[in-house]
């Protein structure tokens, strides 16, 4: 559905309701202090003035929050209404889309990640992801996990680290272990870490990639609808695991579910179409009391 | 019937005329499989079957079998049976018969001694009635009527003794003459085609589950002689090939295998003549043109899909690599003579001839690694890159692993041809016909470290050697023999090694390829 249609769709279903709108006058206005939300804690995301463009496309316009830290922070919203592109602003994912330009500060921190010379890698380590469909690298379950930290450096492995006496089999075995059972999935393949991580079931791959993210221990992890490809069992296990991974880290949480934002975060932030954030708050304001009409309508499923 | 009520939906029962249809399918497979024995000279037509020849016998059963179709037709459309027939046979049909019947009736002018005219208005009024009796009668008559009747005929010019086993036609303009023991098999091979779909149409009941069965059957028909030509292929040289290879070969005490056709040379000493250095030419000639081109073409291969820009350059670059792939072998064989001989010591040697192929393997390497490459998906690119992992090093621990199957196919695809190659070879790496077991490259015995630049030398790459598929050509063209004594069996022995080594060469690919696939999925 293109962007008008939807526009216009969401203008009918608003007059048929007698809402506060003149006839001619299309949406309704965002106001500054609906997403002018002060976080409780300490701020680890300061997102300010976020444009995006898809070459003509502006998928995010102005967008401006703060994400705070050891929290859960949840982004809903309608398809294409920009939040995944948000969230793939946080760690510079975008930069792998050719045609995609990016304006605005993101800082981390208090650095901005979008100034000259900031170092990608670095980036990506504190600043980890979990996507849509479960990825895991057709390897075994223990290369995935320890796939980073291999890679950085941090555990050497191999034949040249073992004929050379720098080989750290107990070091990565603990890493191993301590990231699958941060994952909740440890008691579930202690037995067959050899095994290729293809073999498993689609939440346990998802699982698995929460898993090789927390092995290069980042600090905030950015989840992209990261239960939609699961059936309710594995989609529940996976919300425990968020609600508890907020303890240590700062989890962005991209999502269609609003059961499930209403279920796991602290704070809401409700992106409609035109890649606009129209309100941000505490997750149970988001949901008993929004002050946009329009995101009234969109949690109560009358529109999106 | 086994139940009370035959619904639409549930057939469980066999009607007799399904048995006498799926038997004509079955009787139509033995013809063609007899048909194709002959073909290939396993059995002859003037054999004796049951007191008649087998040609004749052939004549009797394609007129059984043309009959059958016929009746399979009348039965149903006289609604004898439960058939569900289409309106037609259809345009495929109807122009298949009308080319058919065109065919025969211009054939049967010309054997009664008419001009173009005659035969050409005899090929439009038959054509035209297998048009008409196609195209026009309902799906039942249409696809069974022209078909029996074509094979009637044969089946009648076959028993009748018109054409049979002493029989010849000098092709007048051709200057050529047709035996009766091609044709007899050429036209028991098209008939049983045709009744066997007709009869396969008839058994499924006409309409789209007949049309079904019909497609089936040809197929199988068509996929079996395939695979029985390919099979005659390899049996008939390892049959000629056997006793050449296995010539003074002998398993001695303590295990000790003497196998002279692979270890001796061919030259004067030898007491039995083997091709010892041209099987080791084609072996370091491979290995060479492999550890050349792989490298290289994976190499290309990354760059341009992982990070060169797609646009005109990359085009540019596929078309020339497509090009590049199908350039003619000898081609590469005079750039190989006017470029690289004299960049290598001014004569043939064997280092000129394994970069010639490498560079024919080359582009093969590239296209198939390219798309290996770009099979392999992005969620793999995306995760590494967001555990914050570079380029390089997810190109090299992910993507590339997750290619090497698709690059083994490619390799091996390439080896089975440039293995073979004879024309790059004869004007690159030369070496005798017959050479002697000395003459055997020493690749890995053959450096030397020199004190002087390039400290390292290799005489072994930089002289003449001979190759499997060069010598086979030398010995045929050339005609010598000099120290053997049975030329012919030793030309098929070499011929059978030169088949096994590619075959070697293929299974070591394909295990690797497997190993690597278990590997990724498992």
């Amino acid at each position: 559905m293109s962007q008008t249609d939807t526009a216009e769709t969401t203008a009918n279903r608003t007059d048929g309701q007698g809402a506060s709108t003149t006839a001619g006058e299309t949406v309704e206005t965002t106001r500054p202090e609906w997403t002018n939300y002060e976080t409780g804690g300490e701020t680890k995301l300061a997102v300010e003035d976020l444009d995006v463009h898809y070459g003509d496309d502006h998928a995010l316009k102005g967008v401006s929050m703060d994400i705070p830290e050891r929290s859960v922070t949840a982004l809903i919203g309608p398809s294409g209404c920009g939040k995944s592109t948000f969230l793939r602003c946080l760690n510079r994912m975008n930069d792998r889309i050719r045609a995609a330009t990016v304006d605005g500060t993101v800082d981390l921190d208090g650095e901005d990640i979008y100034q000259d010379g900031v170092d990608l890698v670095e980036l990506r380590k504190r600043v980890g992801m979990v996507f849509q469909s479960p990825n895991p690298f057709p390897k075994s379950i223990r290369e995935n996990v320890s796939y980073g930290p291999r890679k950085h450096g941090d555990i050497e492995t191999g034949l040249l680290a073992r004929l050379t006496g720098r080989a750290e089999p107990d070091r990565e075995e603990t890493l191993v272990e301590r990231s699958l059972e941060r994952a909740a999935l440890w008691d579930e393949v202690d037995d067959r870490l050899d095994d290729n991580a293809l073999g498993l079931s689609g939440g346990q791959q998802q699982r698995l990639c929460i898993a090789r993210c927390l092995a290069v221990d980042p600090e905030v992890i950015l989840m992209d609808e990261p239960a939609s490809a699961l059936d309710p069992i594995a989609t529940s296990k996976i919300e425990d695991l968020i609600e508890d991974l907020a303890q240590d880290y700062t989890v962005v949480v991209v999502t269609h579910s609003m059961q499930q934002a209403a279920r796991v975060s602290d704070q809401t932030a409700v992106f409609l179409t035109g890649g606009e954030l129209v309100e941000y708050d505490d997750t149970e304001k988001i949901f008993e009391s929004p002050e946009s009409q329009r995101v009234e309508d969109y949690i109560s499923g009358k529109f999106g | 019937m086994s139940r009370a009520t035959q619904t639409a939906l549930v057939r469980d029962d066999r009607t007799v005329y399904e048995a006498v249809a799926g038997s004509a399918v079955g009787v139509s497979g033995v013809a063609f499989a007899l048909g194709l024995a002959a073909l290939l000279d396993v059995v002859a037509i003037d054999e004796s079957v049951a007191g008649i020849e087998l040609s004749v016998a052939f004549g009797v059963l394609l007129l059984a079998l043309g009959t059958a179709v016929v009746g399979f037709g009348v039965t149903s459309r006289l609604a004898y049976v439960d058939t569900n027939p289409q309106p037609s046979a259809g345009i495929v049909a109807a122009v298949a018969f009308t080319a058919v019947w065109f065919a025969a009736g211009a054939v049967a002018a010309g054997a009664w001694g008419l001009g173009t005219v005659g035969r050409l208005g005899a090929g439009a009024v038959l054509g035209g009635i297998g048009f008409a009796t196609t195209a026009f009668p309902r799906e039942d008559i249409g696809s069974t009527a022209p078909a029996g009747a074509i094979a009637g005929l044969f089946g009648l010019l076959l028993g009748g003794g018109v054409v049979g086993p002493g029989w010849e036609q000098v092709l007048t303009g051709y200057n050529a003459t047709l035996f009766g023991d091609t044709v007899v098999p050429v036209v028991v091979l098209f008939a049983s085609l045709v009744t066997g779909w007709s009869a396969a149409k008839a058994y499924g009941g006409f309409g789209a589950r007949g049309r079904n069965v019909g497609a089936y059957v040809l197929i199988y028909l068509v996929v079996g002689s395939i695979l029985t030509v390919l099979v005659g292929l390899v049996a008939f040289v390892t049959v000629k090939g056997l006793p050449g290879l296995f010539n003074g070969f002998d398993v001695g005490g303590a295990g000790l295998v003497r196998w002279p056709f692979l270890t001796n040379g061919a030259g004067l000493l030898a007491d039995i003549a083997g091709v010892f250095p041209a099987l080791m030419g084609t072996i370091w000639l491979v290995v060479g043109a492999v550890l050349f081109a792989v490298p290289t073409g994976v190499g290309a291969a990354v760059f341009l899909s992982e990070y060169a820009e797609q646009g005109r350059f990359t085009g540019a670059v596929e078309v020339a690599t497509n090009g590049l792939w199908s350039t003619p072998s000898i081609v590469f064989g005079l750039f190989g003579a006017a470029f690289l001989i004299p960049r290598f010591g001014n004569q043939k040697s064997l280092i000129a001839g394994m970069l010639t192929l490498g560079f024919m393997l080359l582009p093969l390497v590239l296209i198939t690694s390219r798309e290996a490459i770009l099979a392999v998906p992005d969620d793999y690119r995306d995760a590494s890159a967001a555990l914050g992992v570079s380029k390089w090093q997810t190109i090299r621990s992910v993507v590339l692993p997750a290619a090497i199957p698709g690059v083994t196919t490619g390799v091996i695809l390439g080896v089975g041809r440039i293995a073979g190659e004879t024309a790059p070879i004869l004007l690159t790496m030369g070496g005798g016909v017959l050479p002697a077991r000395s003459a055997a490259p020493d690749v890995l015995g053959g450096f030397r470290l020199s004190a002087s630049p390039p400290f390292v030398s290799n005489p072994a790459l930089l002289e003449a050697t001979s190759a499997l598929p060069y010598q086979l050509y030398a010995l045929i063209t050339a005609g010598l023999s000099g120290n053997i004594r049975n030329p012919q069996e030793y030309a098929w022995g070499l011929a059978l090694t030169l088949l096994l080594v590619v075959l070697v060469f293929y299974a070591i690919g394909i295990a690797t390829r497997y190993y690597f696939r278990r590997k990724l999925h498992q």
